[in-house]
């Protein structure tokens, strides 16, 4: 028999009575039962599946039954249960601007807008006085920069410090051929300006990192993720969850992608779903391990919808559901997202606090001041480095050594170094019983990434005189053979 | 209709004016006779959203237990919850909305520029899609 307190507002369903003796032996059980002897209670604290409403906390004495065994707590004589309600709200980033209005320019330009009930007049003044940061102005930036000007948000922030390269344009529209070698900043923002003189665009010419990243996100509604690496993929979700701002997240590889929200309303965070980053090098990115040229715009797309609804406050949010998409079969999946209890920067217990050193915590090392190795263990990597110059004198010196190239097969179609030995780095474990532990020994690959983790296959079975080429082929096209392409 | 009294009143826009240019949120407290209610002590509470909180609040539930408390000790109801909106309207934004309890009104002032500018009632439903206004009198 525990002893149930009624709030105010329910006990006109049990006969005004503050509180209710009921029996039972569990948590579950009283409330059953309880709901059983006033049927009219029922609907207020269980929804129509029988499970409680994700309003209704209860409480065993002083004990949150969440933090106990849940519905299976046991309840003793003389326990008493209260019934709490979790509440929450604000005016949250679906604020409809106070006294900000459209002027006659404005209400011809978005008249497809305007007369959509769920956007209308009220809808288009909350895009105009909306302010979304984009992190990155490359594959996702581009779709996102351009369609979210279009749609009249009313500042954008954009944070890069990248320059417009060749291998860009397969897929970064908002950059055109005459803008190589132009900051991406500049090159973007003159298009969205183009698109709609009325945006307000800031430049942020920097690395997004611990020291900035609150200062720059704190002036913003939604953050937009459009980062390809891992360091500033936590940086931004951890600076979001702290700031309380949503983060609308895209991520793409070769033929797939993947986009959700984070960070929002108590939905799952970045953590939530990878509490470790991999290891780095074993996730390929989209200059390692290509991309196709339309899926940022595809996922890109996916975002920016987001954005424009959660500035709406409109539809359902891709919250608690991550997206997958795959081009190759034309399938999107859903993957059920739940927020992580432990997680250390949106769980119950949050050990993170404030912003960390995120390319430690990703086992990125980030190289100090004048290309000088970072850490230490960087120094003893370098010790079993070649440059591109020092292996063409080895090549025409005719030296007794052997070249090993781990890339990819279609890769060393593009282009090769003449005498390599082609073993792609995922096959590359099951040859080294063929390879001689006494050889000279150099491996390369595109940049240098893959080529030093086979270097650390062979150190790690004994070999004595292994060396990666620093800056892979793209190096040898830059300072040996101009005539090799570059991909 | 829900009724305040001067005093709890006074304490709920002073504590928004306060508060400004973040949210506030406290507990109402008073009598209630079917439809109609009257707040006669207003409970300021800590905004507990670890974000941040200028468009967003958070009760802890341990704050909102003490409330009821406080309540039962005056021989008086919790009738409500009121937030405040710095510089934005009070409407029922559908932060509040999902985050709502259809148990009791709740009353938003919109602040704007630091100043109280106007506000309203609203009674969720049950399944937190819809609130309806609630007539305010203060």
């Amino acid at each position: 028999m525990a002893k149930v307190l009624i709030p105010t507002p329910l006990r006109q369903y049990t006969g005004k009575q503050d509180h209710v003796q009921v029996t039972g032996t569990t948590v579950g059980e009283v409330l059953n039962t309880l709901a059983t002897q006033y049927p009219d209670l029922r609907k207020q604290i269980f929804n129509d599946e029988g499970r409680l409403r994700s309003f209704v906390n209860v409480y065993l004495n002083d004990e949150d039954i969440r933090y106990l065994k849940k519905t299976e707590t046991p309840a003793a004589d003389g326990d008493t249960l209260s019934l709490v309600p979790s509440i929450a709200g604000g005016a949250g980033v679906a604020a409809p601007p106070a006294g900000s209005t459209l002027t006659k320019d404005e209400i011809l330009r978005y008249s497809r807008h305007l007369i959509i009930p769920e956007v209308g007049m009220e809808g288009q003044q909350k895009l105009k006085a909306a302010k979304v940061l984009l992190v990155g102005a490359g594959g996702l930036g581009a779709p996102l920069g351009l369609y979210l000007t279009a749609a009249g948000i009313g500042r954008i922030g954009l944070v890069d410090f990248d320059v417009v390269d060749f291998t860009n344009l397969q897929r970064q529209v908002i950059h055109s051929t005459a803008d190589v070698g132009r900051k991406k900043l500049d090159s973007a923002a003159e298009k969205m300006k183009a698109i709609n003189p009325a945006l307000e665009v800031v430049k942020y010419e920097v690395a997004l990192s611990s020291e900035n990243a609150l200062d720059i996100l704190k002036d913003y509604d939604l953050v937009v993720d459009g980062t390809d690496n891992f360091p500033t993929r936590y940086l931004v979700n951890d600076a979001c969850v702290l700031l309380g701002k949503p983060n609308v997240y895209g991520s793409i590889f070769r033929f797939e992608g993947q986009a959700t929200v984070f960070a929002y309303e108590g939905g799952p965070c970045y953590r939530c779903l990878y509490p470790e980053p991999p290891p780095p090098g074993l996730v390929p990115s989209c200059a390692e391990g290509g991309v196709l040229g339309i899926l940022p715009g595809t996922i890109g797309l996916i975002q920016a919808t987001e954005a424009v609804k959660l500035i709406l406050g409109i539809g359902e949010p891709l919250v608690g559901r991550l997206l997958l998409y795959d081009a190759l079969s034309m399938k999107f999946r859903e993957l059920k997202l739940r927020k992580n209890p432990e997680c250390p920067i949106c769980g119950e217990h949050r050990t993170i606090t404030k912003l960390i050193d995120y390319h430690q915590f990703c086992g990125v090392p980030q190289p100090g001041p004048g290309g000088a190795p970072a850490t230490a263990q960087e120094a003893k990597l370098n010790e079993g480095e070649i440059d591109v110059i020092e292996l063409k004198q080895k090549l025409d010196r005719g030296d007794n050594f052997v070249l090993i190239d781990v890339r990819e097969p279609h890769e060393y179609q593009i282009a090769n170094i003449p005498g390599s030995r082609l073993i792609p780095l995922g096959q590359f474990p099951q040859h080294v019983g063929e390879l001689d532990p006494e050889a000279d020994i150099v491996i390369h690959c595109k940049s240098g990434m893959r080529s030093a983790r086979a270097c650390g296959v062979l150190r790690q079975a004994g070999f004595k005189h292994v060396r990666n080429v620093v800056g892979g082929i793209l190096a040898w096209s830059d300072k040996v053979d101009p005539s090799v392409p570059k991909y | 209709m829900i009724r305040i009294e001067a005093e709890p009143w006074a304490a709920m826009v002073a504590h928004a004016r306060r508060t400004y240019p973040n949210e506030c949120c406290g507990a109402m407290l008073g009598a209630t006779d079917g439809e109609q209610k009257l707040v006669r002590v207003a409970l300021p509470l800590e905004n507990a959203f670890a974000g941040a909180q200028a468009a967003r609040y958070e009760l802890r539930p341990e704050d909102l237990r003490a409330a009821d408390r406080a309540a039962r000790e005056r021989q008086m109801d919790l009738i409500g919850i009121y937030h405040s909106h710095p510089d934005c309207d009070a409407y029922f934004s559908p932060t509040d909305l999902r985050n709502s309890c259809p148990w009791y009104s709740f009353v938003v002032l919109s602040i704007q520029k630091g100043e109280f500018h106007h506000a309203n009632s609203w009674l969720p439903n049950l399944d937190q899609t819809e609130a309806a206004r609630e007539e305010l009198v203060y």
